[in-house]
């Protein structure tokens, strides 16, 4: 790209180092104000009434009792909004709705989940909002519901989403299926199972919304996404430019704040009000409060010739979407895009669905349907390599695709594929193989994986950006970005800091706050870095042309032999004939050289793909890596002991090793409990697992030592050449455990999490068939 | 989310027992003790339990301390989990309650929640009742009126039923030692290593002399309504060597004596298997000739 020029020259002074994030002092001292640390005077606290029931009609709902409890400033019903509808627009998007994503803020009449909000109070105290919750009166016709997607695209099932279910999907049609499949020598297919899994950050949803004197709706709320002040303004009936929404440091995200969580809420009880009010989920509420992880049911069929090579492969994807759309054909987009790996096929065939239910509703989850299908492709390879004699690792190589090479939807790939590399490279750092031990064998396993960086391309993604020089030397940046604890808005200050010269200490970061930062899109879908990076780099090299250009006139030199650094402009072949840059900047100032820019990068912009074929251009690029572990399983208890794990990413270029190392880290953690203990069952779309007794996050105790490899191709679309590492870091793990797992004690458990029951059963299983 | 209640922090046991007797007195007030508080504050704050009043037990000077006197162990109710990992002599005094401290919730929990209050909880998960019962122990009960020693194995009548009155307090556990040739061993099988509720637990002691099994103990947690005994399959062993058979045989018994359920964490079927897989390795481990003297 040519945007990627003009750095090439930038000898990197800040980028790439492991700079003390700007976010940790505060962190480490517990100074960091997170949304929940606000308060104001005269403040309300509010509380969401929610639905017992997954299927149900509302027949009756009577609030006087708790209208009429001292201290109650506030009850709200569907009754009291007409007409409200919270729309899943999809996050940050300029206007185009999809169909049918609407939902009722307040149960109105038809009960679709357990747990749908239908009343919101907000009381003197949260004592009081508590018990004027309990004191709503209500009565629920329980009507015949539908909990799986097979059965809910049957004829005849109850309709949740008119008409048929049906809410989203996909289809790649590549090549010659039938041929690929008469070519094959051998042809391996497996079912897969994935669950419902939860989010899990440590800071449940929180908020505070008052009404200002211009009749603006501020709410400061923990949020991934502040341009939800559009579908918010509609659903309270006013102008986008009469909310606003302030963030703060995010205690963590994942995708479970990626849709509209409290806003509304708070904001039509401060309208109603005309008071402060705070709502804080607890953390039962929180998992009744955001969309959860599709489970995806994957067959997947794939042909081999005898030396490994894949002639053809067959997907079929159903997910389950929950009682409501949220953003199901999206995740069920990238799944599908997703579905052959990172692996070179001329026959693919996908069909991908998603269906609704009177389940949770789901909706984006880290990794965003390509995890769940890293699931199934990796443990397929794995399979095939044990039916072919060849090394797992091996086969893999003679499969993956190689930089230049075309995607499955036909785009080529824009940047490097070191998907080799970084197997190689998380493999050998693996070690010795640590010895069986009477009945605990040791297992290992490998897997690779294809994620997308930056949002679909037919959504058009912009992100803007806002960078200024003061008078005496410190820089400022605005960006809207939200920092969910990835060091988002530090990453911003580094490359600032760069191009401009300076110590990150001299940068300020304002962030989060759509009335004053300029919008920088989502921090969702690795899209972060990429896209607010991009802003920031170029407003920051605007500025530094400037300043350039002024230092080359003084030094009497062309502007290319002058560079900045360590706070001074100097010239590159004498450094000793140098100015500080608080005085470079102070004739600029006197002169009137404008010190700020305010620009927006554009994402690549597409049309649609082919709904027929799936061929075009779905996502800017891609991210490929690996990750490997070694487990220990004990064969007569089923118990799964991590005892290393490793993740080795091409991330472009790191901005900050330290923060890329933070995420492989969490990555390999939070995949670590997809694979083995986390799931949110619903019996009857009932969650029978609400509270972290019964949904099993691994602790301390459970976790090796995560190693994390960094690799750089230095090829990627984000600024300095980065990729990403959000969701990649996560993507490959839970595959590498259920291969080790496989590995370890010689049959594969289909269905995730891999518990220790389901280990001894599949070992009872072979046992009998033996 | 929110609960109400008085609390009240006596310094002395007399008037923690006042308190506790005369709430019986008058009929009107639920009054119960708090020792860690890491079920009950939970459970109250979920309004599974509700209270009046609560009777903090944490500044009683007399429920703490761990005495050792020829070969008797004896706790006092305010003892932690962790003041049993610190204790110098607990892993010859009691080797299976250190495991089960050791493996117990997580750092926090065990510096708060009490051996006692884990006994009386009465959750058949409750992961230092096996050990306990392996070790014999005793559980002395107070009340205004005087004291009572009962057996732990005597002590829970049913699904968090037990022996103490609502105006009594366990202030006291005691068992002796493990002797010589003999080993005592736990072991908590869980979905995963740190915080974890107990899917199966399990505890055993073998005591040998002269090659045969003179004492077994097989502990049972999570695998029926209370923590239970196998007594069918230690009487099993008593008198015998413990060839790999006669162990397979008993913990195929310690099976028959359980009664698992199905539940969130796992189903009996898998509670059973374990049952076994854990019994057959436990007793395969405590009969040990370096242990139990061959």
């Amino acid at each position: 790209m040519t945007e990627t020029e003009s750095w090439a020259n930038v000898n990197l002074r800040q980028v790439g180092r492991p700079l003390a994030r700007s976010d940790a002092p505060g962190k480490a001292a517990g100074r960091t104000r997170y949304a929940g640390d606000y308060t104001m005077p005269n403040m309300l606290h509010a509380k969401v009434l929610r639905s017992p029931e997954a299927s149900a009609r509302l027949r009756r709902i009577d609030v006087s009792k708790a209208r009429a409890l001292p201290g109650v400033a506030c009850v709200l019903t569907a009754a009291d909004l007409p007409d409200r509808k919270a729309s899943t627009d999809i996050p940050g998007q300029t206007g185009k709705k999809k169909l049918a994503t609407d939902q009722q803020v307040l149960v109105k009449e038809r009960v679709r989940y357990h747990g749908e909000p239908l009343a919101l109070v907000a009381a003197e105290t949260q004592t009081i909002a508590e018990r004027a919750a309990e004191l709503i009166d209500f009565e629920l016709e329980p009507l015949p519901g539908v909990y799986d997607p097979f059965e809910a695209m049957k004829p005849g099932a109850p309709i949740v989403t008119a008409p048929d279910n049906v809410v989203g999907q996909h289809k790649v049609r590549k090549g010659d299926i039938a041929k690929g499949f008469a070519e094959a020598d051998e042809i391996i297919e497996n079912t897969f199972r994935t669950q419902f899994i939860e989010h899990a950050f440590l800071e449940p949803e929180v908020g505070l919304a008052w009404v200002d004197e211009n009749d603006v709706i501020n709410i400061r709320v923990a949020t991934q996404v502040i341009e939800h002040f559009r579908p918010i303004a509609e659903a309270v009936g006013v102008p986008h430019n009469k909310v606003r929404i302030l963030g703060a440091l995010v205690g963590g995200g994942f995708g479970g704040k990626e849709d509209v969580t409290v806003e509304i809420y708070l904001a039509l009880l401060a309208q109603a009000t005309g008071r402060p009010v705070r709502l804080a989920y607890t953390r039962e509420d929180s998992m009744f409060g955001h969309g959860k992880r599709h489970p995806f049911v994957i067959t997947h069929r794939t042909g081999f010739t005898n030396d490994g090579r894949i002639t053809a492969v067959k997907v079929t994807i159903t997910a389950d979407s929950g009682a409501y759309v949220f953003l199901s054909p999206y995740v069920l987009l990238y799944a599908t895009v997703a579905a052959p790996g990172p692996y070179r096929v001329d026959n693919v065939h996908v069909d991908a669905v998603a269906a609704a239910t009177n389940n949770m509703f789901t909706s984006a989850f880290r990794g965003f349907g390509a995890a769940q299908a890293c699931v199934a492709h990796e443990a397929q390879m794995d399979e095939a390599a044990k039916a072919l004699g060849i090394d797992r690792m091996e086969l893999r190589r003679r499969n993956f695709l190689r930089t230049g090479d075309k995607l499955v939807t036909g785009h080529p790939i824009e940047s490097a594929v070191w998907s080799d590399e970084c197997m190689i490279k998380a493999w050998e750092a693996l070690g010795e193989r640590t010895p069986d031990a009477g009945p605990v064998k040791v297992g290992r396993g490998v897997a690779t994986y294809q994620q997308s960086y930056g949002r679909i391309t037919w959504l058009h993604d912009t992100s803007e950006a806002w960078v200024g020089v003061e008078v005496d030397g410190s820089v400022v940046v605005r960006s809207g970005v939200t920092d969910i604890g990835a060091g988002q808005v530090s990453a911003l200050g580094q490359i600032a800091a760069e191009l401009l010269g300076v110590g990150l200490d001299d940068v300020t970061i304002y962030n989060s706050d759509s009335a004053v930062t300029p919008l920088a899109g989502t921090t969702t879908a690795t899209r972060g870095l990429y896209m607010t990076g991009n802003a920031v780099r170029l407003a920051a090299e605007a500025i530094r042309g400037r300043f350039l250009a002024r230092a080359a006139r003084e030094f009497g030199v062309e502007p290319g032999e002058v560079d900045l650094a360590e706070s001074k402009a100097f010239l590159v072949d004498r450094p000793d004939t140098s100015m500080a840059f608080k005085d470079l900047v102070a004739l600029c100032a006197s002169e009137g050289v404008h010190r700020s820019e305010l620009v927006m990068f554009r994402a690549p912009f597409t049309g649609q793909i082919d709904p027929e074929t799936g061929q075009g251009r779905v996502h800017p690029d891609y991210a490929y890596g690996a990750h490997a572990v070694e487990v220990a399983v004990d064969t007569e208890t089923g118990e799964v002991t991590v005892l290393k794990s490793v993740g080795a990413h091409d991330v472009g270029q790191a901005i900050n090793p330290d923060a890329v190392a933070g995420q492989i880290e969490g990555g390999a953690a939070m995949g670590q409990g997809y694979a083995l203990s986390e799931e949110l069952c619903y019996e009857e779309g009932r969650l029978t697992t609400p509270s972290f007794s019964e949904y099993l996050i691994p602790t301390a105790m459970d976790v090796p030592r995560y190693q994390s490899i960094i690799l750089e191709s230095r090829s990627g679309l984000g600024p300095f050449g980065a990729k990403g590492i959000g969701e990649p870091a996560l993507t490959p793990v839970a595959p590498a455990i259920a291969n080790a797992v496989a590995d370890a004690i010689g049959v594969r458990v289909f269905d995730l999490p891999i518990t220790p029951e389901k280990i001894v059963m599949a070992l009872r299983r072979a046992e009998a068939a033996e | 989310m929110f609960a109400e209640f008085d609390l009240v922090m006596p310094s002395g046991l007399d008037e923690a027992l006042d308190i506790l007797a005369e709430a019986g007195g008058d009929g009107g007030l639920d009054v119960l003790p708090l020792a860690g508080g890491t079920n009950l504050v939970v459970d109250l704050r979920a309004r599974r339990v509700s209270a009046d009043k609560l009777v903090g037990l944490g500044r009683i000077a007399a429920l703490r301390g761990i005495e050792r006197s020829n070969g008797r162990v004896a706790i006092g109710a305010g003892t932690t989990l962790s003041d049993i990992l610190r204790d110098p002599g607990m892993a010859e005094a009691a080797p299976s309650l250190v495991e089960s401290a050791r493996v117990f919730a997580g750092q926090m929990v065990r510096n708060t929640a009490t051996v006692a209050g884990n006994v009386c909880c009465g959750s058949p998960a409750a992961d230092t009742v096996p050990p306990l019962l392996s070790l014999d122990a005793e559980l002395t009960l107070t009340g205004r009126d005087g004291s009572r020693v009962v057996p732990l194995a005597d002590f829970f009548l049913g699904y968090q039923k037990d022996q103490r009155r609502p105006d009594e307090l366990v202030t006291k556990i005691a068992w002796d030692a493990p002797k010589p040739n003999s080993a005592n061993l736990f072991y908590k099988l869980a979905r995963r290593k740190g915080d974890a509720i107990t899917v199966v637990g399990i505890a055993v002691t073998v005591a040998a002399e002269a090659g045969k099994c003179t004492t077994a103990r097989i502990a049972l947690g999570a695998v029926a309504p209370v923590v239970k005994r196998a007594r069918e399959a230690e009487a099993m062993l008593e008198g015998e060597a413990l060839t790999p058979e006669l162990i397979e045989v008993a913990a195929r018994q310690a099976v028959e004596e359980s009664s698992p359920i199905d539940d969130v964490r796992a189903s009996a079927d898998y509670r059973r298997h374990s049952v076994h897989a854990l019994t057959r390795r436990l007793l395969t481990q405590a009969w040990d000739p370096a242990t139990v003297g061959g």
